[in-house]
């Protein structure tokens, strides 16, 4: 798939969620969380094939696999983390005050700290990035 | 699913400006996750929170300063060196346009959680649905051989 291709189906995924979480935050409807996270679930799907995918390409090269996992641990951490995420919110707000909050944002720290370091080491990395 | 440079150039961010709104997430998720569990500890059944949303959104609202700050001093840096004025000014419309919206939906959220609006959640997200369009047309540009 080329950019435009993948840009617009991540635009579709996230349209149909923003519509999906109006309609939910409307007093009116009682869907169950998991039910409105559905796009996202849909969108965690691709990206799980996508990334079996693209470490199945290396390994037919016949790479060693903890040289594979290091080489994929952003896009192995990254997914394992948006999941794990995505989860512990729709549990919280499925039911509220069962969970303690910190266990709940605790995913999304490590994810956001990941992407931070992730983005950091990118832009340190490169000359002239105020460009 | 997608690298950073290709991030970059579908949304138009910098790496740079990315990093500070990864920076303002972490800090809001950390003073949201404060307010709800003081109002947890209250008793009530759905978060009623102690204290102004205002306050908790104030990471975004400074991140957004930083950008447009951020961005000001590129736009100004691009037209000036560049020979493209164009291309400056059309960067500059860009980084406007998104930085607005988003801090317009920011601000109607606040007052939609606060209680001082009577707005809908649907027209509280219209800026994001307006910003959303924006990108398709962006991603609608981007090169085929990509």
């Amino acid at each position: 798939m080329t950019l435009a291709h993948r840009a617009l189906f991540t635009w579709f995924i996230v349209l149909v969620f923003l519509i999906l979480l109006c309609l939910r935050l409307d007093p009116h409807t009682t869907w169950n969380w998991f039910v409105t996270f559905t796009p996202l679930w849909f969108f965690d799907c691709i990206l799980i094939v996508y990334v079996i995918i693209k470490f199945i390409r290396k390994w037919r090269n016949l790479n060693r696999l903890t040289h594979l996992l290091l080489l994929y641990k952003w896009n192995i951490g990254g997914v394992l983390l948006t999941i794990t995420s995505q989860v512990m919110i729709c549990l919280t707000l499925e039911y509220p005050q069962q969970i303690p909050i910190y266990v709940t944002i605790t995913p999304l720290i490590l994810l956001l700290s990941t992407a931070i370091f992730y983005v950091g080491s990118r832009l340190g990395k490169r000359e002239g990035w105020l460009r | 699913m997608f690298k950073l440079s290709e991030l970059v150039r579908w949304l138009g961010l910098t790496e740079f400006e990315i990093l500070v709104n990864l920076c303002g997430l972490l800090v809001f998720t950390i003073t949201l996750a404060v307010k709800l569990s003081a109002a947890g500890s209250t008793g009530g059944v759905l978060p009623e929170l102690v204290g102004d949303w205002f306050t908790v959104f104030s990471p975004l609202f400074f991140i957004d300063i930083c950008n447009a700050y951020f961005c000001v001093i590129v736009g100004i840096r691009m037209y000036l060196d560049s020979d493209n004025k164009r291309k400056a000014l059309h960067r500059f419309m860009w980084s406007t346009y998104f930085l607005v919206l988003i801090a317009i939906f920011k601000y109607l959220l606040c007052l939609k959680l606060s209680g001082k609006t009577g707005l809908e959640y649907s027209e509280v997200f219209s800026p994001i649905f307006v910003l959303l369009q924006l990108v398709a047309v962006r991603a609608c540009q981007l090169p085929n051989s990509i």
